[in-house]
C-alpha cells in the first residue's frame, strides 16, 4: 500500500487526536511516571533553594476570618478526641536527636511564650483561608529540647488514626511554623486538631499536622500520611 | 511555486508547545477541580459567574488532583523552555518582523474584519501574515509570560509574596492565570478554526515548511469556508 501526503497526513491526524482523546482524564502514560518523578525531585531542590527565613506570609487587610467556614479534615472515621480517661493526660512529646528531650502538658506548652498570627492557610486543593493562631514557635521548642545540628528533618506524630507528616528542618524552623493550640481566640476545637497541633503557613495544609502527640527529630525524612499516598513530600508554599 | 514559510524552529516550537499546552491546561483543569471556585474560605468572589461548577472531568487530565499537580509542576518547564527557545529565536532571527504590529495596525485589523464580515469586497493587502494574525500572534507570548508569572505567584506566594502581592494576592492571582489560560484557549480554538476553513495550506508550512503564495488566503480572496480551492483563474489571467 501506498501512503501518499494527503492519506498521510489524515492517518498522523487521526493517530494524534486519537492519542488525546484516549489521554483525556487518564493519570497519563506509564513511561512517563518516571520523568514526572524527576521533575518533582528537581523542583524540591528550586524550592528548598528558594526557601528564605524572612519571607512571611501576610494577609490582605479586607481578608475576613473563615471562622466556621474552615473544613476540617482528618483520616479516622470520627473526629479524633483524645479522652483522658482512656488515654490518660494528652502530651506532646519531643525528642528524637535532641540533648533534652521532654514531653509537655498542654498547661505546661501554654506557660511558653506565646505568639499570635494572623496567616492565611493554604490547601492542596487550592482555596486559602485566614485565621489567627496562637500557640509556641517551632524553633523556640527546638532550642528548648537542643535539637541536634545534623537533625535536618522533623517528623510531626498524631494521634488521628497513624497520620503524620515529616518535615524539612529550615521550614519548621520559620517564625511562622507554630504548635498551635489557639484558633480565632478560642481555645482549638476537635475538628481543627485540639489539644494542639503543627500550624504554618510556609506548608500546604496537609503537611501541617493534627492533633499532635509526638515531635521527633530525625537525621532522614519519614514520609508522610498524604506524601506516601502521591501528594509533594515538599509541599512548599 | 513553493517557498520556505517556517523555519524548523518555529515548527518544532510549535508543535511541542501544542503537546505541552494541551497537558497543562488539562491538568491546571484537574487542579481547579478540587476547590472550583475562586473565594477565600468564608467569603464570596464577584467575578466568576460559575463559581462552584467544576469543569466536565473529560476535559482534564492527571486522574487525580496528586497526578494533575505532578504533571502541571513538570511540564511547566517543558511550556517555558520552548516558549523561551521560540521567543530568542523570532528576535535573533527577525521573524518578529512579521509578527508585530506595525503603523496604522487597528486600521489594517478594521479592515480585515470587515472583509470577514462581507463587509468589504476584497482581501486586504497583507505581508507574511493579515492584520488580526499579527495581532494574535503578538499578543499570545504576552498572555503565555502572564500565565507563567501569575502560575508562579500561586505556587510560592509565602516565599515569592511580591509577586504575588503584584497580582492582588493569592485569590485574584490564581484568577488571573485562569482567565489568562481562558485567554490561550480561546485564541488557540479560533486559530485552529482559521486554520482548516480559510487557509488549510499553511498546514503543510507548520509540519514541513513548505508553502505556495499562489494559495494564499489573499490570493484566492478566502473567508471562512469561502473560495477553499486554489484561484486557477488568476493564475491564468497573470501569464507574464
Amino acid at each position: 500500500m501506498t501512503v501518499d501526503r494527503r492519506k498521510f497526513l489524515t492517518i498522523t491526524g487521526s493517530a494524534v487526536s486519537a492519542a488525546i482523546l484516549a489521554s483525556c482524564n487518564s493519570r497519563g502514560p506509564k513511561s512517563a511516571e518516571k520523568l514526572v518523578k524527576y521533575a518533582e525531585r528537581k523542583n524540591e531542590g528550586l524550592e528548598r533553594a528558594l526557601f528564605r527565613h524572612t519571607s512571611m506570609d501576610a494577609t490582605l487587610s479586607g481578608a475576613k476570618f473563615a471562622g466556621t467556614a474552615l473544613p476540617s479534615y482528618f483520616v479516622s472515621r470520627t473526629v479524633p478526641l483524645w479522652s483522658d480517661a482512656a488515654m490518660g493526660p494528652w502530651s506532646l512529646e519531643i525528642g528524637g536527636m535532641v540533648d533534652r528531650p521532654i514531653r509537655l502538658s498542654l498547661q505546661q506548652l501554654m506557660d511558653l511564650p506565646r505568639t499570635h498570627q494572623r496567616v492565611n492557610h493554604y490547601c492542596v486543593e487550592g482555596w486559602t483561608a485566614v485565621e489567627q493562631w496562637t500557640g509556641v514557635r517551632f524553633s523556640d521548642l527546638a532550642k528548648l529540647v537542643g535539637a541536634h545540628r545534623d537533625a535536618k528533618y522533623v517528623d510531626f506524630e498524631s494521634f488521628d488514626d497513624g497520620y503524620h507528616e515529616s518535615w524539612d528542618v529550615e521550614s519548621a524552623m520559620h517564625k511562622q511554623t507554630v504548635v498551635a493550640y489557639g484558633l480565632d481566640g478560642h481555645m482549638l476545637g476537635p475538628a481543627h486538631g485540639a489539644p494542639a497541633r503543627l500550624y504554618s503557613p510556609v506548608k500546604l495544609g496537609y503537611k501541617n499536622t493534627k492533633y499532635l502527640t509526638r515531635i521527633m527529630f530525625l537525621p532522614a525524612r519519614n514520609g508522610g500520611y498524604w506524601s506516601d499516598r502521591g501528594y509533594e513530600w515538599y509541599g512548599g508554599v | 511555486m513553493t517557498r520556505l514559510r517556517h523555519h524548523w524552529i518555529v515548527r518544532l516550537t510549535h508543535w511541542i508547545n501544542v503537546i505541552a499546552l494541551t497537558i497543562m491546561v488539562g491538568s491546571g483543569l484537574r487542579i481547579f477541580n478540587a476547590y472550583p471556585r475562586f473565594a477565600r474560605r468564608g467569603e464570596t468572589f464577584c467575578c466568576n459567574p460559575w463559581e462552584g461548577h467544576p469543569i466536565p472531568r473529560n476535559l482534564t487530565f492527571g486522574g487525580w488532583l496528586g497526578g494533575a499537580r505532578h504533571w502541571h509542576f513538570a511540564m511547566m518547564w517543558v511550556l517555558v523552555v520552548n516558549g523561551l527557545i521560540y521567543v530568542a529565536f523570532i528576535y535573533l532571527h527577525g521573524e518578529w518582523r512579521d509578527l508585530v504590529p506595525r503603523r496604522g495596525y487597528f486600521r489594517d485589523a478594521w479592515e480585515m474584519l470587515k472583509f470577514y464580515l462581507f463587509v468589504r469586497r476584497d482581501h486586504p493587502v497583507q505581508g507574511k501574515h493579515n492584520a488580526l494574525q499579527r495581532g494574535t500572534y503578538f499578543v499570545l507570548p504576552w498572555i503565555g509570560l502572564l500565565t507563567v508569572l501569575t502560575g508562579i505567584a500561586i505556587w510560592k506566594p509565602v516565599q515569592l509574596a511580591p509577586l504575588t502581592d503584584l497580582f492582588g494576592g493569592f485569590v485574584w492571582a490564581r484568577y488571573w492565570h485562569f482567565v489568562a489560560m481562558l485567554l490561550l484557549v480561546a485564541l488557540s480554538f479560533i486559530h485552529v478554526f482559521m486554520v482548516f476553513t480559510v487557509d488549510p495550506y499553511s498546514l503543510r508550512s507548520i509540519i514541513t515548511g513548505g508553502y505556495n503564495p499562489e494559495n494564499s488566503p489573499e490570493e484566492r480572496n478566502a473567508r471562512p469556508f469561502i473560495n477553499l480551492l486554489p484561484n486557477r483563474a488568476r493564475k491564468v489571467e497573470a501569464p507574464e
